[in-house]
């Protein structure tokens, strides 16, 4: 009963997989081989290409300010951005304010070049800028619409410029649209020389890479600045609504010595804040609370004590960029969104970080015993 | 000498009903002027019977003068002829209603070649000098000096409280001024905003298998693990970590 017109095929014959994720067949071969790579991790390992394959003859500006080294997430999505703007023969020059300490190939970054920014000096940052654009002639620059950094930045230049758009909900290829009158209207325009984006509007995940060569750049002297920066002033974290915070400390119900944790937040100079069963407890007020029903909070760091991350309690930390968790059970679900986990109890790694924050030249070799 | 103090309005517009009614921001740019010694002209670009105006009188205006403009007309030049000679130029950092770009006040900076400072939460002019306190994210202030005149855009969040009075909407005056020249043409084409903006995103080409892997794969990675090791070591394994990123001081 072999004898048809269809050729038979195994399907699972030896198969490669290209770089674009492409199962391609290994011709000639027909046994019981295997795809190669398995079904989980065989993306992850494949390498992204380089964007750029030619001499660039022509440039996109991606202009951000980076905090304490990195870039947040609206500084990425802008270096995307200009990375998906830019065709085969335009390089992406990323222009950052402040150091940087992270690898900027992965947002499209070809050409990098970092101004210190010690302290807010924006006709110092509008002359190194204007130095930039001079150099690189590029096409469009790109800013992060942001409070400070590059939405005031960006203003500066576009009120010299002109040819702007600002608070731009949706970009493509073809232009940009805003929404004005309280949102109620669109209004929309071909591409302007420079760009301000909202947050959100673009996608960071990049099928390829970008050469991220460090270039260096004469930059202008510093004038007598007409705005002088007298320096940051510290607000106390207990002080500020958790949404604003930037270290939060919170406890769930694995924290049961109240005093130690306050402590130690108060040593770090974290704001505070709580799972829903701690709050239930009545260990905390609600306002403490993180979650759906609670708050949304933003922090950099969020140091989740005795937590173990119902996804009601995932959904409000979803924005901070760093979490550590301090549990005693490794299966919890807040390792697996935690950067870094503890598995220990919560109340003696409390109590030796107190010490080693309050006392750091102390051997701890007694407490070992 | 007194201080000449200039505050720029716009009208707002209640999210719910549609309303004019006070940009929320700009009553806490006028509340901040008028807690400041000198004498303040409130400044508003538009229609001058426009009924979110007389809300400015009852927050204790006093008296609006408005350059009667159109949607082309060219309003940094008017306003700057009417700004040039304050020592403060003050303003809210966004418009509610109309184009809601927040580059007016860079417009008139530049036109005026003035310093601009953005974000401010509170200000004391000390001679010819203004010290600032200005907002940053993450519960961080900024103290900045400026060398007056200059242009300041007061955050939405400034710590005053505003009060109404009818009595003082009742006796405020709107004056006009001169109407603003110039035919200005717009590169924008507006329409009605009917759908939710798309992302922007790399067009991907990728077989069936991979789609299907990215859909069902976990977003995220966990991180680290630690669970040998004394307590002691699990702690300062933390503090390795927050000084690696440099999140703490310790």
């Amino acid at each position: 009963m072999q004898d048809t017109s269809i050729p038979r095929r195994n399907p699972r014959r030896p198969a490669t997989l290209t770089t674009a994720g492409i199962k391609r067949i290994v011709l000639g071969q027909q046994g019981e081989g295997s795809v190669i790579g398995s079904l989980s991790g065989q993306h992850a390992d494949a390498p992204k290409p380089v964007r750029l394959a030619v001499e660039p003859t022509s440039a996109i500006l991606a202009v951000v300010h980076s905090e304490r080294g990195a870039l947040d997430g609206q500084a990425q999505q802008v270096i995307a951005a200009a990375a998906l703007l830019a065709d085969a023969a335009t390089a992406v020059v990323a222009v950052i304010f402040g150091e940087l300490t992270e690898d900027v190939a992965v947002w499209g970054a070809d050409r990098v070049i970092v101004i210190p920014a010690e302290s807010w000096q924006p006709d110092h940052e509008l002359a190194c800028l204007r130095a930039a654009i001079a150099r690189f002639q590029p096409r469009h620059t790109l800013f992060p619409d942001s409070a400070m950094g590059g939405g005031d930045l960006g203003r500066r230049l576009a009120a010299i410029e002109g040819d702007a758009a600002a608070h731009i909900a949706e970009l493509s290829t073809d232009g940009v649209a805003v929404r004005r009158h309280g949102g109620r209207v669109t209004a929309k325009r071909g591409l302007p020389k420079i760009l301000l984006l909202a947050p959100d509007i673009v996608d960071p995940a990049l099928p390829f890479l970008g050469q991220a060569e460090e270039t260096a750049m004469s930059l202008p002297f510093e004038t007598p600045a007409r705005i002088v920066d007298l320096g940051r002033q510290a607000v106390s974290a207990a002080e500020l609504p958790l949404e604003e915070a930037d270290f939060i400390l919170s406890a769930g119900n694995g924290v049961t010595d109240i005093p130690t944790f306050l402590a130690l937040a108060d040593a770090f100079g974290a704001a505070v804040g709580a799972s829903r069963v701690a709050v239930d407890d009545g260990k905390f007020p609600r306002a403490k609370q993180i979650g759906a029903t609670g708050k949304t909070v933003s922090a950099s760091v969020y140091m989740a004590i005795g937590i173990s991350g119902a996804i009601q309690h995932l959904q409000g930390i979803k924005a901070c960029r760093h979490v550590i968790a301090l549990n005693s059970d490794a299966s919890a679900p807040i390792v697996k969104r935690a950067d870094l986990t503890i598995v220990a109890d919560a109340h003696q790694v409390m109590r030796h970080l107190l010490s080693q924050i309050t006392e750091p030249g102390r051997n701890d070799m007694e407490d070992r015993l | 000498m007194t201080l000449r103090l200039s505050l720029l309005v716009s009208v707002g517009r209640n999210p719910v009903s549609g309303a004019p009614r006070a940009c929320r921001n700009d009553v806490a740019a006028l509340e901040i002027a008028r807690s400041l010694p000198g004498d303040l002209t409130v400044l508003h670009a538009g229609r001058a019977d426009n009924p979110g105006l007389t809300d400015y009188l009852a927050h204790g205006a006093g008296k609006i003068e408005v350059v009667p403009a159109k949607a082309e007309s060219d309003i940094i030049a008017a306003l700057a002829d009417r700004l040039a000679g304050s020592d403060l130029i003050l303003c809210g950092s966004r418009a509610e209603d109309g184009e809601e770009s927040g580059m007016l006040p860079y417009l008139v900076a530049e036109r005026l070649k003035l310093p601009l400072v953005g974000q401010v939460l509170s200000l004391s002019v000390i001679g010819d000098q203004a010290e600032i306190t200005q907002f940053l994210p993450k519960g961080a202030r900024r103290l900045v000096r400026v060398a007056l005149p200059a242009v300041i855009c007061i955050h939405p969040m400034a710590p005053v409280q505003p009060r109404y009075a009818f009595a003082r909407k009742q006796a405020g005056k709107i004056v006009e001024l001169a109407p603003a020249a110039g035919s200005l043409t717009s590169p924008w084409r507006t329409e009605p905003a009917t759908r939710a903006p798309i992302k922007f995103k790399a067009h991907k080409k990728e077989a069936g298998h991979s789609r299907m892997h990215s859909a069902i794969a976990p977003a995220s990675k966990s991180g680290e693990v630690l669970i040998e090791g004394n307590n002691a070591e699990k702690a300062q394994a933390i503090l390795a970590y927050l000084r690696k990123y440099r999140l703490t001081d310790h």
